[in-house]
């Protein structure tokens, strides 16, 4: 086994279920009690390792704690219990576009949204020619972002996350975005990616891309880890519950 | 401290996201930024028209510069508080406004709140030079009073920046809060000696021979900054140095609380959102 890129140790994440919340200061005046809540836990003691290098997917049904998981991984959500570390710069891409000012032009908000991913200016200004170029916005870079069509918009914002060459990236379903070219070219970047020996760790519901892509695959059901293992037995396994 | 490396390792993201606000704020008008100018104009032709026409309010005179001119006094005092305004409002809703960024990218969130005081900051630098220059054309010896006026311009976004900052973890929970503020604003200008002198207050505390009053008023922070700005750029000499320590600490206190406040509620904010 190579190297660790991230291990995941005993991560347990809970949210509050709020059945009399004081999210007023009238309700918290006026009932002068504590808010009642349950805890509801989206992820129960997982553990495991991805490997440097390797693709790695999680699956599972609706609710099963995949984003959770993926946005503890982006250091979005802190876990109640266990830890999660990162060895290597890391990025995430849950959305793309976020962080785009609408009245801004495409080339500004390739520099903000840039920034906000963690590159510096040299950084985006090296790379601007090749991001434009991904994105395939051509001469609408000079236009508000607000003009672009919503296809536009996307792979702008995904050409910029893109660009970023973490050691780690992380995926949440956003490798639909675009028309079949643009997919074809994300597709040839991760493969590019990963022959850099860059780690990748997506979710997807789409088992044709999970099973085109990753190397090893993690099965989540309702916050618990199920199985884990090469990406051909941990799906087969997983479409026989479906 | 790790917190704060963190903080300033991303320091290009907060001038890009001052730069966002800076820039976004009068895209699509006419006069782009001249707006920063003509608001804080319109304020001052209101009050000078109210106060010191229709109600006769009585006209300070600079000492020793000898400035005796109704709208210069007012602009001394209004823009500094037209700036914290500015910020406290700002920064306090930057949190819930950018919820959707938040949930979705890892940066030092305090970078949000920051960037406001750098936008209103920016705004707040031109209107004061523009009113340096004003002063000048008025018979204001100001030139060599700008580097203190510079510093407690910096002192004053300090003591807004550390209330934004504990404000906007507030109004995380407590979305009322916005409007609350609102209120407590308009009540704390009203109760700063910002369109009135501040001997008036004296005066009348003193023909109803109840001095506690004038002390109460003077626990006000926004009244020694007031103080402060008006010594240095209407009358033209070092304020008393009671109100600039006051001034000193104030911002230093407010500064390192919010910063307390903030970076220990940071990690939760993405789910409260």
């Amino acid at each position: 086994m190579s190297n660790v890129a991230v291990s995941v140790d005993h991560v347990s994440k809970s949210f509050r279920m709020y059945s009399e919340r004081n999210d007023s200061l009238k309700s918290t005046v006026m009932r002068r009690k504590k808010s009642v809540h349950e805890d509801f836990w989206a992820l129960k003691d997982i553990s495991f390792e991805v490997p440097q290098g390797k693709t790695f997917g999680l699956i599972g049904r609706n609710g099963s704690g995949k984003s959770t998981l993926l946005k503890c991984l982006a250091k979005i959500l802190w876990p109640e219990s266990g830890s999660i570390t990162a060895n290597g710069k890391q990025a995430s891409l849950l959305e793309v576009g976020s962080g785009f000012h609408p009245e801004l032009t495409g080339r500004e908000n390739v520099f903000l949204n840039g920034s906000i991913l963690g590159m510096t200016r040299k950084e985006v200004t090296r790379k601007f020619d090749e991001i434009v170029s991904f994105s395939g916005v051509g001469h609408f870079i000079d236009q508000p972002v607000k003009n672009y069509s919503s296809g536009m918009y996307v792979r702008l914002g995904f050409s910029v996350a893109i660009a970023v060459t973490p050691d780690i990236l992380v995926v949440d379903e956003v490798l639909s975005v675009g028309d079949a070219t643009f997919q074809k070219r994300c597709r040839t970047k991760f493969a590019e990616m990963k022959g850099e020996g860059r780690t990748v760790i997506l979710v997807s519901h789409s088992m044709n891309t999970v099973k085109e892509m990753c190397d090893e695959v993690a099965w989540l059901d309702s916050g618990e880890l199920q199985t884990i293992g090469p990406a051909q037995e941990v799906i087969d396994a997983y479409q026989l519950t479906v | 401290m790790t917190y704060m490396t963190d903080l300033v390792s991303s320091r290009e993201l907060l001038a890009n996201l001052t730069a966002r606000e800076v820039k976004g704020k009068y895209r699509r008008t006419v006069f782009g930024q001249l707006w920063s100018l003509i608001n804080p104009l319109a304020t001052m032709l209101i009050y000078t028209i109210v106060y010191s026409f229709i109600f006769k309010a009585r006209l300070e005179v600079g000492d020793p510069s000898g400035l005796h001119f109704y709208p210069l006094w007012l602009m001394c005092g209004l823009l500094p508080w037209i700036f914290f305004r500015s910020v406290l409002n700002a920064g306090m809703s930057s949190i819930v406004a950018n919820g959707s960024l938040i949930k979705k990218v890892y940066f030092p969130r305090m970078n949000l709140p920051l960037a406001t005081v750098g936008a209103h900051g920016f705004t707040w630098m031109i209107e004061m030079a523009f009113l340096v220059v004003v002063l000048a054309c008025f018979g204001s010896f100001i030139w060599p009073w700008i580097p203190v006026v510079a510093f407690f311009m910096v002192m004053l976004a300090a003591f807004a920046t550390g209330l934004a900052l504990m404000l906007a973890i507030v109004n995380v929970h407590f979305r009322d809060m916005q409007h609350l503020i609102g209120i407590a604003l308009q009540m704390w200008m009203y109760l700063t000696p910002i369109i009135y002198p501040l001997t008036l207050v004296q005066n009348a505390a003193d023909k109803a021979n109840k001095p506690w009053i004038l002390h109460l008023y003077k626990l006000n922070p926004m009244e020694r900054f007031s103080t402060v700005f008006r010594n240095l750029m209407y009358d033209n000499r070092w304020p008393h140095w009671s109100d600039s320590l006051a001034c000193i600490l104030l911002a230093a206190v407010s500064l390192a609380l919010g910063y307390f406040v903030f970076s220990r509620n940071e990690k939760k904010l993405a789910e409260l959102l």
